[in-house]
Formats: C-alpha cells, sequence, structure tokens
C-alpha cells in the first residue's frame, strides 16, 4: 500500500480522510502523522475518519485509531469514526476493541452534521 | 471438494500481515463463510500473523479446508521458531504483554474462532492452531 493513497482532505475548518481498505501498520502510523500534522496546519476543529471501505479493524488499528482521537482531541479537536460496516461492528466488540473517546456516524454526511451541529458536549460512545 | 484447499504463505515483513489477509479472505471466502464470520477469521489472522512478526521476525502460516461429519471448515497453523512463550496461561488472558503489543492477539483470536490450540517451547518456537466451522 503506497503511502500516498492516503489523502487529508480539508472541509471548511474540519478534516476528512478516507482509509484505505486494508492498510498495513506502515499506513496507519502514517495516516496519524499525517492528520496531527494538518491539524496544526488547518487549525481544524474536528476530523472526519471515513472507514467505510476498512474491511480489517484488529487491535494495532484500533489502537492507532484511539490514540489519534486522544491526540486531535489534546489539539482541541473531536473526531468522528463514520461508516464501521457490521461485520467489522461485530468483531470489533467480540475482539474487546475500543475507539477511545471518537463519536461515531452511520456515514460521512451523518459525521459532517455533527461536528457542526455539536461544537461541545456531544454524545460520546 | 475434491480440489485441494490449502496452502502457505511466509510471513517475513511487516506488509505481510496485509498480505496473508487476503490470502484468508480468499480462502475462507471460497469455502462459502458469510461476511462476518470472513471478518472474524481474517481479524483473528491478522492478529496471529502480527505475534509471528512482533516476537518471532518470520514464520509461516498453513491454511486447508476441513471436511469431518459433514461439516466444512477452516484452519490455519501458524508456525515461528521465535522465542516462544514462557507462561502459556498468562499469554492467553486479555491485556497481558510482553511486548508493545496491547495483549489481544491471542485471547482475541480465540474469541473470534470456534477453536484454538497452542503449543510453545521457549527457545524452539511456537504453533497456534485456530479452526472456524461453517454454520449449517
Amino acid at each position: 500500500m503506497a503511502l500516498e493513497s492516503i489523502s487529508v482532505i480539508k472541509l471548511r475548518d474540519l478534516l476528512l480522510v478516507t482509509v484505505p481498505p486494508d492498510p498495513d501498520d506502515e499506513t496507519i502510523s502514517a495516516l496519524q502523522e499525517r492528520v496531527l500534522q494538518a491539524m496544526a496546519l488547518y487549525e481544524a476543529r474536528g476530523l472526519v475518519l471515513d472507514i467505510s471501505t476498512v474491511q480489517t479493524l484488529d487491535s494495532f488499528f484500533a489502537r492507532t485509531v484511539a490514540e489519534t482521537v486522544q491526540m486531535v482531541a489534546l489539539m482541541g479537536g473531536r473526531t468522528v469514526l463514520a461508516g464501521m460496516c457490521a461485520s467489522v461492528a461485530v468483531t470489533a466488540t467480540q475482539l474487546g476493541l475500543t475507539v477511545g473517546n471518537a463519536l461515531t456516524a452511520l456515514d460521512v454526511d451523518r459525521a459532517l452534521d455533527l461536528l457542526n451541529a455539536a461544537p461541545s458536549g456531544a454524545r460520546r460512545v | 471438494m475434491n480440489e485441494p484447499h490449502q496452502g502457505e504463505f511466509r510471513i517475513t515483513s511487516e506488509h505481510d500481515i496485509v498480505m496473508a489477509r487476503k490470502v484468508v479472505r480468499d480462502a475462507a471466502t471460497a469455502l462459502g463463510f458469510g461476511i462476518t464470520d470472513v471478518t472474524r477469521i481474517v481479524t483473528a489472522a491478522s492478529e496471529l500473523t502480527r505475534n509471528i512478526y512482533h516476537y518471532a521476525k518470520s514464520g509461516v502460516m498453513h491454511w486447508r479446508s476441513l471436511n469431518q461429519d459433514a461439516s466444512v471448515g477452516l484452519e490455519l497453523t501458524f508456525e515461528d521458531s521465535g522465542p516462544g512463550i514462557a507462561d502459556l496461561e498468562k499469554a492467553m488472558e486479555m491485556g497481558f504483554s510482553t511486548g508493545k503489543g496491547l495483549g489481544m492477539g491471542l485471547p482475541g483470536a480465540k474469541r473470534l474462532m470456534d477453536e484454538l490450540v497452542i503449543e510453545s517451547t521457549v527457545g524452539k518456537g511456537t504453533t497456534v492452531v485456530v479452526r472456524k466451522w461453517l454454520k449449517k
């Protein structure tokens, strides 16, 4: 998986990242670094991680997502995980994985609504 | 089910974790597992492959289809010649890790699969066998 395949898109004061379907560990780590750089560069106040095409969420991936959520929070931003498919949700729950304090949404549209509608005190999962 | 449904895959680099997932995904899908079970099996394989890469640096994954008492299943064997596991009982506990992991690999794989058998000798290596049966 080429690292170039991840793009961080700035949407007004939010960042949108589409996670590739089957990223290796290096790609996931690179994603975290790029997100944090973009948070600072664009002074973003939120991040939407679109994981709708992700087929495998294992413990390394989950830990990196949870860490990223925490780091983004320290930089004053909120993260929404958008589009987790049912089979991944079932597996992650059985495996005992958590994604930290990420907000969640069924898709990117709802994730954007959530960030725009709830500057603070949004519901947490 | 007469053609041979088996194969092996060598794990030597971090990227092989992703490649092993693809191999397992194809094998499980071909056997008729549904998307949720495929995801469980692939995720378990991802954890066990990463264990090999992190702790033993290299190893082999074998996969084969099972046909037993009219039940169809998939068996994955993960073999390495790494440092071995001193305390197997502890290694199967959620949250226990001697390395930089989360301590979810082995217990997680056990939860996601129907069977997990592990043998390990310190200084010689570790073999983990997992099986998933197709629900009729």
